[in-house]
């Protein structure tokens, strides 16, 4: 029943192209940094791994942030343009979820073009994921946005949260 | 041209759609027909069609993983890269792509 529910909100996503809809269930305001100043990566990812606990995203943030630096030792993170999606699946994570920091500097990190990175979108995925199907769908959403660079360019030049919002909203 | 492809990455979540993403806007800023399908944590979508394979004249599979249903595209001409490539150049992709097309076409018609 639940599934079949789930089916059907995706298909109306799909057939009405609600764009704002799936935009407010993953980008969540409470989850947004801008002006952020941190000095490294694992400054940064502890920065917006705190707001995912905070926002009850996640239940442990070292937990959590172990399962993103296997993920990370994989390979690059860095998509280029600045822009870094460290993600993962993790038994930490208690709802699917993003956080999104924009950094005033680059920091460092591997990325594809060799760039330093200032904005950074942690991903929040657990590891079973019955019955969550249209948040993954939503989650799959928002991740294509990152391969816009209309968005990406954006997202880079955001002052706050509901700018962050905006750039995705796209 | 007509492509279709591939996408799908280690984890299925953020790479997939991302390369999606960056080859459907590459190829038809060329002037191109593109399909990408996606095989991430959510399962298969945008399903390629077999007429949509048909017609193809070239498959992209920009993929880190084994992949389910490959044997579709036999016959076709195959392209395989990692996402990373996709993500990072797939304007010089497309080209790369082109080129290989046209070769292969000027063979075919050289026999």
């Amino acid at each position: 029943m639940c599934i079949a529910l789930e089916r059907y909100q995706i298909s109306q996503l799909k057939a009405g192209g609600e764009k704002k809809v799936e935009i407010d269930n993953i980008v969540d305001l409470e989850t947004i940094k801008t002006n952020m100043h941190a000095k490294n990566k694992d400054d940064a990812l502890k920065e917006l791994a705190e707001l995912l606990l905070q926002n009850e995203y996640i239940s442990d943030v070292n937990g959590f942030m172990t399962d993103i630096y296997a993920r990370e030792a994989e390979g690059q993170t860095g998509i280029g343009n600045y822009i870094a999606i460290p993600h993962g699946k993790s038994s930490f994570v208690k709802k699917i979820g993003v956080a999104i920091g924009i950094n005033e500097d680059e920091i460092p990190w591997e990325t594809l073009d060799g760039n330093g990175v200032k904005g950074v979108i942690l991903f929040a995925v657990g590891n079973d994921n019955d019955g969550a199907q249209n948040h993954l769908k939503l989650l799959s959403l928002f991740a294509r946005k990152l391969g816009n660079d209309e968005v990406v360019e954006n997202l880079l030049q955001s002052k706050n949260a509901e700018d962050v919002k905006e750039a995705f909203g796209q | 041209m007509n492509i279709v492809g591939v996408a799908a990455c280690t984890v299925g979540i953020a790479h997939t759609y991302i390369a999606q993403e960056k080859l459907e806007n590459a190829a038809k800023k060329a002037g191109h027909e593109i399909a990408i399908e996606t095989q991430g944590t959510i399962g298969t979508e945008n399903e390629l069609t077999a007429e949509q394979i048909a017609e193809a004249h070239v498959v992209i599979l920009a993929i880190d993983v084994k992949i389910s249903n490959r044997e579709r595209f036999e016959g076709k001409r195959i392209i395989e890269v990692p996402t990373e490539v996709a993500v990072k150049s797939p304007n010089k992709l497309i080209e790369k792509v082109e080129k290989i097309v046209e070769q292969s076409y000027q063979e075919r018609e050289s026999k």
